[in-house]
């Protein structure tokens, strides 16, 4: 019997309603015995919020923006009670459940041969979405989710949004379901997530659990086009604590701020994925030539960094990169205005091979061995404080954002942030800043004003001007004081955001600053955070514009600008 | 084996249009006996029933039957390229599972496609008993289906005895277009009950726009919050039938 999507529905709302960790392993765990085999990979992606697979290169393409408009036609209510629900629960699931609800009379689309919504069906309405491109696409969309959202009930509705969104705020997560799948087919936790990290996603580990137990899963190799998530490693504050986390010895890298990628190869054929696993092959020609011409290896999964260059071959501010990775026309006319230089680090997999549970310097002494002309990053294996603190002179000297630090004998550990990795950067001189506005928090933050927009002062015109916003940083204690003193000194409420009398200064820590056509001033901080809250300054004693103008200057000192 | 030439290649082009409206891949059911096509639309909100008996065509040859599916939409990209008093031939390769297109004008062209792996699922037709039948010219249906776009993204169609209403309500502007008994545009009315039902424009204005160029006069049948079937009647043998479900109020 196929499974209807309302007892996925039920589950989700299960799982919203407890936070108690092995109740909601347990549920899940039930409710996957309970599915068809070919259900437990569309139930799984599911309720962890992807339409498809990980691995899966489908997107949907659905804008919140259409998807606000198909609701509000359904559910047929103005803008008005539309914003109220909406600000009311601060979940996107949740308003749309209200507004279907309260709307009184709904109009619905009927099809023409009732049939229940069933997981599978479900899934085969998301792939038509997905597939849907070209001309007219958009209204064709727009079509499929007003009958998907017209044919559900309004608890499936919650969480078929939630899904399109691509967030559930179930609680529930990539781990938990690990737990889940290897409760629910008694397969040991270790089994299921050594072969979720192989397989690049649980949900394809869950559905080859579900009909060929743990002989199965324990089959499951490392496939080549099928991206793995990527080790990310731990901010460490210096030098010093990356040597005494690796117990003495570090390889330490410079930190190019650039983009992350992974490359697989197989003879030819070569493909490149970008950090969130998307494949930007098209994108990167240069990097694909490379490979084919250089790389000694039939077989090979490689890791590592792109960054755009100047003319002097120092590296560009990370915003041109990302030009290069947006890029679906014009191609070559981008590779010769933002020309890259690619920079290999890692080495996953050799012609068959898993290289994972290698030593780090073990598969970097591989990857020396194959990468024919291609750079490695610069690397100092020491263990000695001066000497890596030389190199990290050095590495921001280049116009790097600072080192990595690899602990030497480490697995490669997909997905895990860890203290085997450390990151070292950077900081840039932090700024005092004004907040001047603020936006309702979602989620656990709801009812908390918690995300800042930051202003400098013109010097010239005395004008307040914002360079970022974030809401990064502060305690729960500090949000809630910060919602209360912003909410005295509220001049209007526009749009979700909350405009204020600028009274409060805080001291914001940020990695660049970039030209940003958001702003007035034309300026913007990159991964802004407040550090501290200033009570001791007042606004007319915050930076200036000028004081970010000219840090912003000083960055192109070890950077080349783009023309 | 299937090969087969008309010498009007429009009429192909314009059936391939109305068609292509709802779906972007089609299975045709090709027999000796002619070819046929059923299919929903993706949300299954709408269905296409088409059917050409091998009269339609100048040549036909088909040993066997079989499925044929292809991408729509590519084929209509070539088909847009067909002109005045040009032939079309169609001729499928079974070896290389392509088809051949020729279209003879000024000049000869031949275009190959891919065939697609055919889709096996069955299309019922609708269970509906319709309450009230209209017959009306596809140009007058289209211009009244027109209007009521320009207000809103639905209609609700009303008939009784002495004529067919359609109300367009939308967020500012309102619409009602009346098609009396006899007029012009409406050339027959049977209504065992009054019937009204409310339908998607954005479905219904491509359906009938897509379906004028391929038929002169349409009979649509609907009851009360119950499918409509809209039937374009051809010049020729054959069918082209569209039926779309409706949308209704719930608390």
């Amino acid at each position: 019997m196929p499974t209807e999507f309302r007892t996925l529905a039920e589950l989700c709302e299960k799982l919203e309603g407890t936070s108690k960790r092995l109740l909601m392993r347990d549920l899940v765990a039930d409710f996957l015995k309970k599915v068809q085999a070919d259900e437990v990979e569309p139930a799984t992606s599911m309720i962890l919020g992807r339409a498809f697979p990980k691995w899966d290169q489908r997107t949907l393409e659905v804008s919140w923006a259409t998807l606000r408009g198909v609701i509000k036609r359904l559910a047929n209510v103005d803008w008005k009670e539309f914003r109220e629900a909406f600000s009311h629960t601060g979940d996107v699931g949740a308003a749309t459940k209200i507004i279907l609800e309260k709307g009184g009379k709904i109009r619905k689309q009927v099809t023409l041969f009732e049939k229940a919504l069933t997981i599978l069906e479900v899934r085969r309405r998301l792939a038509v979405i997905a597939e849907t491109t070209g001309s007219g696409s958009r209204e064709r969309k727009e079509r499929l989710l007003e009958t998907l959202l017209g044919v559900a009930t309004s608890l499936e509705a919650k969480y078929l949004v939630k899904i399109l969104i691509g967030e559930m705020r179930t609680g529930f997560f990539e781990g938990m379901m690990e737990l889940a799948v290897s409760e629910a087919f008694q397969i040991p936790l270790d089994v299921v997530q050594r072969a979720s990290m192989l397989a690049g996603d649980v949900s394809e580990v869950a559905a080859i659990a579900k009909v060929q137990g743990k002989e199965g899963v324990l089959s499951i190799r490392f496939q080549l086009f099928r991206p793995i998530r990527p080790m990310m490693a731990q901010m460490a504050a210096d030098v010093d604590e990356a040597l005494r986390g690796h117990g003495g010895e570090s390889a330490f890298e410079d930190k190019l701020d650039g983009a992350r990628i992974q490359i697989h190869k197989s003879g030819d054929k070569v493909k490149v994925y970008s950090r969130r696993l998307t494949d930007v092959t098209e994108s990167l020609p240069e990097v694909v030539q490379l490979v084919r011409d250089q790389i000694g290896a039939r077989e090979a999964i490689l890791e590592g960094e792109v960054i755009a260059v100047g003319k002097d071959g120092s590296p560009m501010l990370f915003q041109h990169l990302m030009r290069r990775f947006r890029r679906v026309h014009n191609i070559e006319e981008m590779t010769k205005q933002i020309p890259i230089q690619l920079y290999l680090f890692d080495l996953l997999y050799l012609d068959e091979a898993s290289l994972i549970t290698d030593p780090y310097v073990e598969r970097r002494r591989k990857l020396k061995a194959i990468s024919g002309d291609i750079s490695l990053t610069k690397q100092v294996i020491t263990n000695d404080r001066a000497e890596a603190e030389r190199f990290l002179r050095e590495a921001m000297s280049r116009g790097h954002e600072g080192l990595m630090a690899k602990k030497l004998d480490s697995r490669y550990t997909p997905g895990v942030r860890g203290k085997r990795w450390f990151k070292i950067k950077r900081t840039l001189e932090p700024l005092d800043l004004v907040v001047v506005a603020a936006e309702w928090g979602y989620g656990r933050r709801h009812g908390w004003l918690s995300d800042y927009y930051l202003a400098a002062r013109d010097s010239e015109s005395g004008e307040l001007l914002m360079v970022g916003k974030t809401f990064k940083g502060l305690t729960d204690t500090e949000i809630i004081g910060m919602t209360k003193r912003l909410k005295e000194s509220a001049v209007k409420e526009e749009h979700g955001r909350v405009v204020v009398v600028p009274k409060i200064v805080v001291e914001v820590a940020y990695n660049e600053i970039q030209k940003s056509p958001k702003y007035k001033c034309g300026m913007a901080l990159r991964f802004a955070r407040i550090t501290r809250i200033r009570d001791d300054k007042s606004p007319a004693e915050a930076d200036t514009i000028q004081k970010v103008k000219e840090i912003y200057e000083q960055q192109f000192e070890k950077k080349a600008r783009y023309p | 084996m299937f090969n087969v030439k008309m010498t009007d290649a429009k009429l192909l082009r314009d059936m391939i249009t109305a068609i292509s409206i709802l779906i972007d891949e089609a299975t045709f059911d090709i027999t000796p006996q002619g070819i046929k096509l059923r299919a929903m639309d993706p949300s299954r909100v709408a269905m296409v029933d088409f059917e050409w008996p091998q009269t339609i065509f100048d040549e036909y040859n088909c040993s066997e039957p079989m499925k044929m599916c292809l991408n729509i939409s590519e084929m209509l990209k070539l088909l847009r390229r067909v002109g005045k008093d040009e032939s079309i031939e169609l001729s499928l390769d079974e070896k290389t599972a392509r088809l051949k297109m020729t279209i003879r004008g000024k000049y000869v062209r031949t275009f190959n496609m891919p065939t697609l792996e055919a889709m096996e699922e069955e299309v019922p037709t609708p269970k509906v008993t319709f309450k009230a039948k209209a017959r009306a010219t596809t140009d007058g249906l289209r211009e009244a289906i027109e209007d009521a776009s320009l207000v809103s993204d639905h209609v609700r169609i009303e008939a009784d005895n002495e004529k067919m209403m359609m109300q367009a309500t939308g967020s500012l502007m309102g619409a009602t277009i009346e098609l009396k008994k006899g007029s012009d545009a409406l050339l027959n009315l049977e209504v065992k009950e009054p019937s009204k039902a409310t339908y998607s424009l954005s479905y219904l204005s491509e359906i009938v726009k897509a379906a004028s160029a391929a038929s002169a006069v349409t009979t649509l049948e609907f009851s009360s919050d119950m499918p409509i079937k809209l039937n374009f009647e051809q010049e020729k043998e054959g069918k082209l039938t569209y039926y779309l479900a409706p949308r209704i109020e719930v608390e």
